[in-house]
């Protein structure tokens, strides 16, 4: 196996409670990794211990006990930041920069200059759609926009890996769908991506493999496939089909040795509802404005 | 992209940020205390009207310096106080951090910004200050001119030359640059405690402190050692107490320049060298608790 993007090993890290003699064991003899070109899904409900394994990961918090690598460099080294873009949790940014400024300020941060940079900037707007906005103050930015920005600064220095705190959080489906589709774009440039989310749904539909943190401790790990699939069981969806066909091939199954368990029609999602229900009022203005 | 070895220092990182945080500060409104600076002298030039000219001069640059070192005072720990807090209210902290920026070169950018901003406020209210400072005095040297019409040449040459030299003097710059290093000292202070205070408030109420502190225990000092023989343990105690609380009653140079009395060379370099020190040794603290701080 090649070297993994991301190695935490053994890592505990216990926050002391100032003024109490009690303190707080965010996380607990945890062990990961996280293969290079992977989308990785870092689950748990609130309070298990994700966003501190993410600072954990870029040097941010010092672990207790273990280490965390980046591409095999160490986390404490400023130099394993070299090769990753982070994502916070609800980030804000500077509120009186616009968008351009806030990516040109972190571009410079990634060891960028003149014309290089300048390219850089206009890339990444456009890759997240925020070409328009670009001379306005993120105080003005929607929750989706914001996340937006954050992911192209974190991108700016064209990293090989990038960490994103519950990028979905808080935002409407369908910025959510696009932060969904950048994400996977991001994969087939051969990115890695580590994110934490506790929605589920979303994750489902891209992560190759996910962890299951719950009070610190990583309590399921393995590829979606492998956590997901039942093994023995196959789904088929047919359109137009007679009864007198679905009963020919209960009778084909039953004569191969297989079985005919359940029989219904598939539902959309809600959020396929919700999609299509507020699509067309909104394609032209959606990308740009809150 | 073919990259270039990570440089473990670098001086493009720290404009950049210091930089940003120039930008940050000024977009802040922060100059409203410039058009109180404004305000304060414009209301001392009226109610001075019936001083004589030398008074008044007097009166101007007093108030005028004093305002200057107030005011770049609180500037100084106002904007650095909430530097810290507000970058990780924003989570730019960790967008900044998660960049192959090393730790020290972001807290000398942030101070930098500061120090930048402090530079720009008291360069603004100096030119403030010489303006109204040169508008009086044209008033009275037309006013003289025009009372002496009828004394001989010599005479009002010499009254002339009175007003002048009792209006602006150089002495004035090095008292100003000291006011400046003095801010700088305090910002650089300030910075250092916001690295292990939890809220802005606990670090503003600390650099309150600080600075009575700072201005009163030159006098306690003296006092003490007046009425006790020094011996080596208070000796050194006494140096603690002036390494975390800074003399701030030695940056008060601007009694003697008012007064008209020049600083003299050496005592301004060392003065400004002293500050300096501080204002670098304040750094180093705030790194090294800043070093390996979470986040
Ligand atoms: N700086 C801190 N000081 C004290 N406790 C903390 C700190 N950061 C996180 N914790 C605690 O660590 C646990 C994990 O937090 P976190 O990693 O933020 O969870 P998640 O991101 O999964 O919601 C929580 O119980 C939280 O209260
Ligand atoms: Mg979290």
């Amino acid at each position: 196996m090649s070297e993994p993007a991301v190695a935490v090993i053994g890592v505990t890290k216990i926050f002391p409670v100032p003024f109490q003699r009690r303190s707080v064991v965010a996380l607990r003899d945890l062990t990961l990794r996280v293969s290079p070109g992977q989308i990785y899904g870092l689950l748990g409900p609130n309070g298990s211990g994700k966003s501190t394994t993410l600072k954990i990961i870029l040097g941010l918090v010092p672990p207790t006990k273990g280490r965390a690598e980046i591409f095999g460099k160490d986390s404490n080294l400023v130099a394993s930041r070299e090769a990753v873009g982070f994502l916070p949790e609800s980030p804000y940014f500077h509120k009186y920069l616009t968008g351009e400024e806030t990516l040109r300020f972190h571009g410079k941060l990634g060891g960028l200059r003149g014309a290089a940079l300048k390219n850089r900037v206009e890339e990444l707007l456009a890759l997240v759609g925020l070409t328009n906005a670009r001379k306005r103050r993120l105080g003005g930015y929607s929750k989706g926009m914001l996340q937006r920005i954050g992911l192209a600064q974190a991108l700016v220095h064209e990293p090989a890996l990038v960490v994103l705190d519950e990028p979905t959080a808080g935002v409407d489906p369908a910025g959510a769908g696009e932060i969904r589709d950048l994400i996977l774009h991001l994969k087939e440039r051969g990115i890695t991506v580590l994110l934490s989310s506790h929605l589920l749904g979303q994750v489902q539909e891209i992560c190759d493999r996910v962890g299951i943190l719950a009070n610190g401790v990583l309590v399921r790990e393995g590829a979606l496939d492998d956590l997901l699939g039942i093994e023995n069981q196959t789904e088929l969806v047919l359109e137009n089909a007679s009864p007198e066909l679905l009963g020919e091939i209960e009778t084909l199954a039953s004569k191969r040795g297989a079985r005919v368990l359940d029989r219904r029609r598939p539902r959309t999602s809600l959020e396929r509802v919700f999609l299509e229900a507020t699509e067309s009022p909104r394609e032209q203005t959606r990308r740009d404005t809150p | 992209m073919i990259r270039p070895r990570h440089r473990a220092f670098s001086l493009g990182r720290i404009v950049a940020i210091t930089g940003n945080t120039l930008t940050e500060l000024t977009r802040l409104k922060v100059f409203y205390v410039l058009l109180l600076f404004a305000l304060v002298l414009i209301g001392t030039s009226i109610f001075m009207a019936q001083l004589t000219f030398q008074q008044e001069f007097q009166v101007v640059k007093d108030i005028a310096l004093g305002a200057m070192s107030i005011f770049t005072s609180l500037l100084a720990v106002v904007t650095t106080a909430r530097l810290l807090p507000q970058e990780i209210e924003d989570r730019t902290i960790y967008t900044i951090l998660a960049k192959p920026v090393p730790r020290v070169e972001y807290l000398l950018g942030k101070l930098l910004g500061v120090l930048l901003l402090l530079a720009l406020s008291i360069i603004a209210m100096g030119a403030l200050f010489f303006i109204v400072l040169y508008l009086r005095e044209q008033t009275v040297l037309y006013e003289t001119t025009r009372q002496m019409s009828t004394a001989p040449p010599e005479q009002m040459a010499d009254a002339l030359r009175a007003v002048r030299a009792s209006a602006f003097s150089a002495g004035l710059l090095p008292g100003i640059a000291i006011i400046y290093v003095k801010a700088c000292l305090l910002a650089s202070l300030t910075l250092f405690v916001s690295t292990f205070a939890t809220t802005t408030v606990f670090t503003t109420v600390v650099m309150v402190f600080v600075y009575f502190i700072g201005h009163l225990q030159g006098i306690a000092r003296e006092y003490w050692l007046q009425n006790n023989s020094a011996g080596w343990i208070t000796k050194s105690l006494l140096a603690l107490v002036a390494l975390l609380f800074p003399d701030l009653q030695l940056f008060n140079r601007t009694d003697d320049i008012i007064a008209g009395n020049a600083i003299p060379l050496a005592l301004f370099l060392k003065t400004a060298t002293l500050g300096l020190f501080y204002t670098g040794f304040y750094l180093l603290l705030a790194w090294s608790l800043f070093f390996r701080k979470e986040l």
